[in-house]
């Protein structure tokens, strides 16, 4: 199921070499955050998901830092959805992941989720990394 | 008193706690609420907890309400001076709290209801009904707002005010034992019970009011947790002879499991 998101910020292309689709690392702010408790609960939560490599939480900055294992299947409706499960919202995120433009549609064709983009339209043909930032 | 407590959060809004506080040594002072959370007697309480409330305004800034819905029997008995113990009944304990957090402060305030019942044993001992009030003001320092993961340590001010009804016995098993009980029969209130079956004597030393204040602080580091606090007594009202109950001090601990599904 395709998962629209907005994206405020046209993504910087970092290659055109054949890649394989995947979420590679997630910037997210995380509203509710105010204990070292919290940060572990959410912490740990993270931990369990599909192809996640490591997490780095924040107290003061309200976020976390999430860096992805090669090949994963990870998706950001699961992130959203494991930080509102432990109490907490999921609020704007840096995402450098690796997919596919399609008009205006950024595809993360891994995972089914794609996010729309406010560059202008394009296609490409191979897997390309982006980092952008979705709302 | 010790009171070991499980809690499990179910639900991202609701949490059930399992504790059986006991008495090491009760001494002689009314028998109320201990906390918002936890029977001041000795009882097994289950107790639901419902966050209805859970408004994340920002960066480590949330507001929210809890309402706390429980159920206890009786699972150790208190000796009492003016004759044998109460057959206490199970109870009901019903409590709201809404606070509001953030990194630096923390304001809590709470009321909560406990209410013993009288419908199962035949005798007509009835514990004191209570009534416990809490409010909390938190702060964490600037020299102690580390990020995570460092030890969190944060102090609170806690006032509670409790009031206490006076417990009731059965009448026809006070007059059994009053003779070498060597209590306080004489002093006694004798009043119809709710049934309209038998009277009641109700305790002249039971129940009362008072009020406590103090500061209490939380350290928190990887799966563990610390507090520890020292209230002391602002107004101390209690019925009868019961000696005053100058301060009350709690150390906790606790370890926390995050576990859950992959």
């Amino acid at each position: 199921m395709s998962v629209l998101r907005r994206v405020a910020l046209a993504g910087l292309l970092l290659g055109v070499t054949p890649l394989h689709a995947e979420y590679l690392r997630i910037q997210m702010r995380v509203y509710g955050l105010d204990c070292e408790l919290c940060a572990r609960g959410v912490s740990a939560s993270i931990q369990r998901l599909n192809g996640v490599k490591s997490v780095d939480v924040s107290l003061k900055r309200g976020s976390v830092d999430i860096a992805l294992k090669p090949g994963n299947t990870f998706k950001m409706s699961d992130l959203r959805k494991r930080i509102r499960e432990n109490g907490f919202r999921s609020m704007e995120a840096t995402v450098t992941a690796v997919g596919q433009f399609n008009g205006s549609k950024f595809e993360v064709l891994g995972s089914g989720e794609s996010y729309d983009v406010s560059s202008p339209d394009s296609k490409s043909d191979t897997p390309v990394e982006a980092t952008f930032e979705v709302r | 008193m010790i009171s070991p407590k499980y809690s499990y959060g179910w639900k991202e809004n609701l949490q059930i706690s399992i504790s059986a506080p006991f008495h090491l040594n009760h001494g002689e002072h009314p028998v109320g609420r201990f906390s918002g959370t936890m029977p001041g007697n000795p009882e097994a309480e289950a107790l639901l907890a419902w966050r209805f409330l859970h408004k994340l305004t920002g960066v480590a800034t949330r507001n929210e309400a809890t309402f706390y819905l429980g159920g206890s029997a009786t699972t150790q008995s208190l000796p009492r001076t003016d004759g044998p113990p109460l057959e206490r009944e199970p109870n009901v304990y019903g409590a709201l709290a809404a606070a509001h957090i953030s990194r630096r402060y923390y304001l809590s305030a709470g009321a909560g209801y406990e209410h013993y019942g009288q419908w199962s044993s035949g005798k007509l001992d009835h514990q004191s009904d209570s009534l416990l009030t809490s409010v909390v003001i938190g702060w964490r320092p600037p020299f102690l707002d580390h990020d995570y993961p460092k030890p969190d340590l944060r102090f609170f001010w806690e006032t509670t005010g409790d009031r206490i009804g006076r417990a009731w016995r059965d009448a026809t098993a006070t007059a059994t034992t009053a003779g070498g009980g060597g209590g306080h029969i004489h002093e006694a209130l004798i009043r119809q019970s709710a049934s309209g079956s038998s009277d009641v004597i109700v305790l002249p030393n039971s129940g009362g009011k008072g009020i406590y204040s103090g500061p209490t602080f939380l350290l928190t580091y990887r799966n563990m947790a610390f507090q520890s606090g020292f209230l002391v007594s602002l107004w101390d009202q209690r019925n009868g002879t019961q000696p005053a109950e100058r301060f009350q001090a709690v150390v906790g601990v606790s370890y926390f499991f995050f576990g859950g599904k992959r």
